[in-house]
């Protein structure tokens, strides 16, 4: 647990936060829109599991846009 | 004037309709963090994670500030493009595809005014983008290794900032002249990623071009000293998004827009 | 005075002549409809002249235009299938496209708020047009098509894709634009343009093959129909109206026969009166005259 500790969370915290937003933000999006690239529920999962790209994959190709 | 301020006040609020506002500037800060902090707690990390034998030592030599921050850079060279490709590759086409465009341009809208306005807003998102996230990456790595001078990251923001335009504007051209968004980044990706390839084996063959401008961004960060083909290479960069987005107005004018 | 001239107005995709010079003139304060089949050029004519497409030659005049070429201040135009920015709402659309037509931001507001009542969408005015169903989005085409006061309005199959009541709605709509400008529809069910029109112009694979006022149409065009059936084989009986001059065609087929007739009265007493003198074994005798789709086909045909 030497690493928690060493660890500077003034650095880490703002990296967290703004992740989640991403992922908020994506799934906001993704309850929003009537349609996808590819099924709705595979694109949850996607948004939530994988960290970071998850949300970016999803609004670079998952989303339709009009 | 004022139609193009009309025009380019509803690609904004479609760009924060459809979330690109958060998740464009969001992902050049992710990409400009993610390198000082791998690299400032890999060792650590190696460390407690690894099931390494009793007296391991692992030697990793300390980069310097400077080779941190070249190191987040490359993340836009490769991302960063990625990115700007496929998120603005139906910019033109796109519209044109739904059939919105007859909408538009049975309106008494100039074709100069729809390109260039589309072309001003992807601009600015994604130069401010690239801005943040940079900053981001100054500061991290000022807080994790050293502070580079503030003179230092804005010399780097420019060149790097004139290169992504350059690769911006030849997508807004390609998607004026081609009908599929999948073609767009297809010929944009290939063209930007084909001509970095040459010119990091041909240097000198290649030092005026534009794709040198990362390579001479990196130069200036660890000399100090711009090296003396930036003029001409900024130059070029700025001559050819001129003279792409001029093609791309003539091109979307002459094809046949209602089928 | 005309407010249109088109001359020699010819358009090639690639080898294929779609259109093969037109020419007529559009009268200001007209309604005009373009009726065809599909396929005959109508949309085709209409980019044309709403600026979409080039022509391959030949010439679009406006009278008062600005710029050469660029009339499209006096235009307002609804595709066949209008296609919007699905995120935006109706009333941002509406905004949107009035101040791209040059009016101030006051005007936009208040025309669009106007035309959502005209068209009948006030109430959907603040939900995304992405949700809006068929029907209210032809209403929102119609709207942004009339937003900047054109002084010619063209629609492309306005009611084709409508049911019943929304066809009805829509023409009546249509009755009201004729007030305020020059109209130009294009449609394929001729019922709809002899609802609202005054004037049609017949196309026909790319050639314009008929012109005038309703009525010139319908007197050239529409005779009264005598259909008769009989016990037996109607061909016998009939086949001496060939030569009567107030017959122009018979057609036949089983029992059934059908005498399309210049003068009715006339022909209806000769008729009827063979019928009695040769003792005809007459089932049915009925009066009609013969449907637009008939007249259509007929116009298409020569």
């Amino acid at each position: 647990m030497e690493l928690l500790e060493s660890v500077n969370w003034a650095l880490i915290a703002p990296l967290i936060i703004i992740q989640l937003i991403l992922m908020a933000v994506a799934l906001v999006d993704l309850i929003k829109n009537d349609k996808t690239n590819g099924p709705k529920w595979m694109w949850a999962i996607i948004i939530l599991v994988v960290n970071i790209v998850g949300p970016i994959l999803y609004f670079v190709i998952g989303r339709r846009n009009h | 004037m004022n139609q193009w301020f009309i025009l380019l006040k509803k690609e904004f609020l479609e760009m924060s309709r459809n979330y690109k506002w958060v998740w464009v500037p969001i992902t050049f800060i992710l990409l400009g963090i993610l390198d000082p902090l791998t690299s400032y707690y890999l060792p650590q990390i190696i460390d407690s994670v690894g099931d390494l034998p009793e007296g391991t030592v692992i030697q990793i030599p300390e980069p310097s500030a400077a080779e941190v921050f070249i190191m987040s850079l490359s993340e836009y060279q490769l991302i960063g493009i990625l990115i700007i490709v496929l998120s603005t590759m139906a910019i033109v086409s796109g519209e044109r595809k739904s059939g919105v465009v007859q909408l538009i341009l049975v309106k008494p809208v100039s074709y100069f005014s729809y390109i260039t306005s589309k072309w001003a807003g992807a601009l600015i998102l994604i130069s401010s983008s690239l801005f943040l996230g940079m900053l981001a990456s100054w500061y991290y790595t000022g807080v994790l290794y050293e502070f580079l001078p503030f003179s230092d990251f804005l010399a780097a923001y420019w060149a790097y900032a004139l290169w992504l335009i350059l690769v911006l504007t030849l997508v807004v051209l390609c998607s004026a002249a081609l009908k599929h968004p999948g073609a767009t980044a297809m010929v944009t990706l290939i063209t930007v990623f084909v001509l970095n390839l040459v010119g990091g084996s041909l240097t000198h063959a290649l030092e005026w071009s534009p794709t040198q401008l990362p390579l001479y961004v990196s130069e200036r960060l660890t000399t100090n000293q711009w090296p003396e083909h930036i003029w001409p290479a900024a130059g070029l960069a700025a001559l050819f998004t001129f003279a792409f987005l001029v093609m791309a107005i003539l091109l979307f004018k002459r094809k046949e827009l209602a089928d | 005075m005309a407010l249109v001239r088109v001359d020699n107005l010819v358009k090639n995709f690639k080898e294929m002549k779609v259109i093969k010079g037109l020419d007529f003139e559009l009268e200001a304060g007209k309604c005009v409809a373009l009726i065809g089949a599909n396929g005959a050029g109508k949309t085709t004519t209409l980019k044309m002249l709403a600026g979409l497409l080039d022509p391959t030659e030949g010439t679009i005049e406006f009278e008062g235009e600005e710029k050469v070429g660029d009339h499209r201040k006096l235009i307002g135009y609804l595709p066949q299938h209008p296609v919007f920015y699905e995120w935006m709402t109706a009333r941002e659309f509406l905004e949107y496209v009035g101040k791209l037509s040059g009016l101030s931001v006051k005007e936009a507001k208040e025309r669009t708020e106007e035309l959502l009542e005209l068209v009948g969408i006030s109430d959907a005015k603040n939900r995304k047009i992405g949700k809006f169903s068929g029907g209210m989005k032809q209403r929102l085409g119609i709207a942004q098509a009339i937003i900047h006061r054109p002084k010619l309005i063209m629609l492309d199959e306005p009611v084709s894709a409508l049911d019943p009541l929304g066809r009805r709605e829509v023409l009546e709509l249509l009755d009201k634009l004729k007030l305020e400008a020059t109209v130009l529809f294009s449609t394929h069910i001729l019922n709809d343009a002899e609802e609202v029109c005054e004037s049609i112009l017949f196309l026909h694979n790319g050639e314009i093959i008929e012109s005038g006022t309703m009525e010139q149409f319908r007197e050239k065009y529409q005779q009264s129909k005598i259909d008769l059936v009989f016990k037996g084989c109607a061909e016998n009986f009939v086949e001496k109206f060939a030569n009567n001059d107030d017959v122009i065609s018979i057609k036949h087929e089983g029992n059934k026969a059908s005498l399309y007739v210049r003068d009715l009265e006339a022909a209806k007493v000769s008729i009827l009166n063979s019928a009695v003198d040769e003792n005809w074994p007459l089932y049915k005798f009925e009066i009609s005259s013969i449907s637009l789709e008939e007249v259509f086909m007929k116009v298409v045909q020569k």
